[in-house]
């Protein structure tokens, strides 16, 4: 990337000490990344469960009948699929506030950002989910006399909910590394603490694999727990036909 | 006098997906305690006539009256719905929960009854239906005629005044097929009124008080067992039991 040129370490004055890896750097560093982790784990944690309120609500406003409520839900998802996360970003932080004539917090303006984006990615899989739920299961909960909403708090988003988990658990982890596009607001998460500690020790090498090595880990982690939680819940009932 | 009053009223009952027209114009009266078995070859529209008593499908046009009650948009049909149970050919048990779940969910939910209550009614038809031993297992532990019978049993729970059955026995196999026509059986005996589709020839002879035969959407011919299957007027009647006796 192109910070990472212009913020790259400088050429090293020393020749025979060609690829030096200071590992003190690595663990000097470790606790002003932590605190970065813990910042990208935060607002992606905040990003994604507002991701999913919102995306349950818009993926069954996109099925409803009424044109009121399916043409600006599909007008959501279609616009911000369709523009990058960056661009979204750079709206919220410095085009919103032309409009609204003040300056927005950057965490606010980074979760806000997420969110949203987040939203339309989940509410397709929400979308996708309740569509995938055999038509005789809402039929059945109607013909029982139970409401519509009845019959989808009950019956369909408890099935489609078990079967979107592994797409809900990539969208987890793909908003965990987008995430790291908030940087560009200034926003001290992983990597723009990884930029400030390489531009005052201009330790490239060893900051970028490490910051890789804990994007990694958090990564991995919620692979696993979305694994586990998918053999949870196909364990009790079934996995819904 | 309510004793007097049809069940199920349809009166010129139309209705079209797009271009197709399914059912052209049908009317039907099922008296109280009446069991009413559907015949009729595939897509001649018999499931769509069933799916329109109880809204799951809404006529293009004409009218359902259920009890007295004419169903227009001013009712709220989910009332009328909880008194026309309803069984279906793929069972359609919610697959998350279990039998007793099944049978308890829209009892509190519609009916608001109490937990301990839903569960009382629903462990006594679970015994009516021969599977009390199974409250607790999912659907996908059990036989698929286990299956419909519990399938019968939520719609029992519901106490309704009718009950639909959409080729009930169709998706099973034939070992099966018994132990699904033994509790509709018991269920006719009982005084239920029932309207059923189903291919089962021997139980509409046993347990019907009158067979429809349905074709190109509408009632071709009816009367008792016996007059439609012994002794059909139709050309088209005789052609589709020759077909299947």
């Amino acid at each position: 990337m192109a910070l990472n040129k212009r913020r790259g370490r400088r050429p090293p004055e020393n020749n025979n000490n060609k690829m030096s890896f200071d590992i003190s750097l690595v663990l000097s560093s470790l606790p002003l990344l932590g605190m970065g982790a813990l910042v990208t784990i935060e607002i992606t944690a905040v990003a994604v469960s507002m991701g999913v309120m919102i995306g349950l609500f818009v993926g069954i406003a996109e099925l409803s009948r009424y044109g009121w409520l399916r043409v600006p839900a599909k007008v959501y998802v279609d616009f911000i699929r369709g523009t990058p996360l960056l661009v979204q970003i750079f709206i919220i932080y410095f085009a919103l506030p032309v409009v609204i004539g003040a300056r927005i917090d950057p965490f606010v303006a980074a979760v806000t950002a997420c969110s949203i984006n987040s939203g339309a990615y989940v509410a397709e899989i929400f979308r996708s989910g309740i569509q995938s739920i055999d038509r005789g299961q809402s039929e059945a909960g109607r013909s029982l006399g139970m409401t519509w909403s009845q019959t989808m708090v009950n019956i369909v988003i408890p099935q489609a909910f078990r079967r979107i988990i592994p797409q809900l658990g990539n969208e987890f982890i793909a908003m965990l590394k987008d995430s790291s596009l908030v940087s560009v607001i200034g926003f001290e998460e992983l990597t723009r603490k990884g930029q400030l500690i390489i531009a005052s020790t201009y330790g490239s090498l060893e900051i970028w694999t490490t910051v890789a090595i804990i994007y990694l880990i958090m990564t991995l982690s919620i692979s696993r727990f979305v694994a586990y939680l998918e053999k949870k819940f196909n364990g009790k009932g079934k996995k819904v036909q | 006098m309510a004793e007097n009053r049809h069940m199920i009223e349809l009166r010129d009952l139309h209705k079209s997906f797009g271009s197709n027209e399914i059912l052209k114009g049908v009317n039907l009266d099922v008296n109280r305690s009446e069991v009413v078995v559907i015949i009729g070859p595939s897509g001649s529209g018999k499931s769509t006539l069933l799916r329109c008593v109880n809204y799951l499908e809404v006529p293009t046009s004409g009218t359902v009256t259920i009890d007295g009650e004419t169903i227009t948009p001013q009712v709220n049909i989910n009332t009328i719905r909880a008194e026309v149970g309803m069984v279906f050919q793929h069972f359609n048990l919610f697959p998350h929960m279990t039998v007793l779940r099944n049978i308890t969910l829209a009892q509190e939910r519609v009916r608001r009854k109490s937990k301990e209550e839903a569960e009382e009614t629903a462990r006594q038809l679970l015994k009516q239906v021969g599977l009390s031993e199974k409250a607790d297992a999912y659907p996908d532990q059990l036989s698929g005629g286990q299956q419909q019978r519990v399938a019968i049993a939520r719609a029992l729970a519901m106490k309704p005044k009718i009950m639909l059955f959409d080729e009930p026995t169709s998706a099973l196999d034939p070992e099966m097929v018994n132990e699904v026509l033994d509790v509709m059986r018991e269920l006719a005996e009982s005084g239920m009124t029932m309207l059923c589709v189903t291919h089962e020839m021997g139980f509409a002879r046993q347990v019907a008080d009158r067979v429809l035969f349905v074709d190109g959407g509408g009632i071709l011919e009816q009367g008792t067992p016996d007059e439609v299957f012994n002794h059909a007027k139709e050309q088209r009647t005789k052609e589709f039991l020759s077909k299947i006796l």
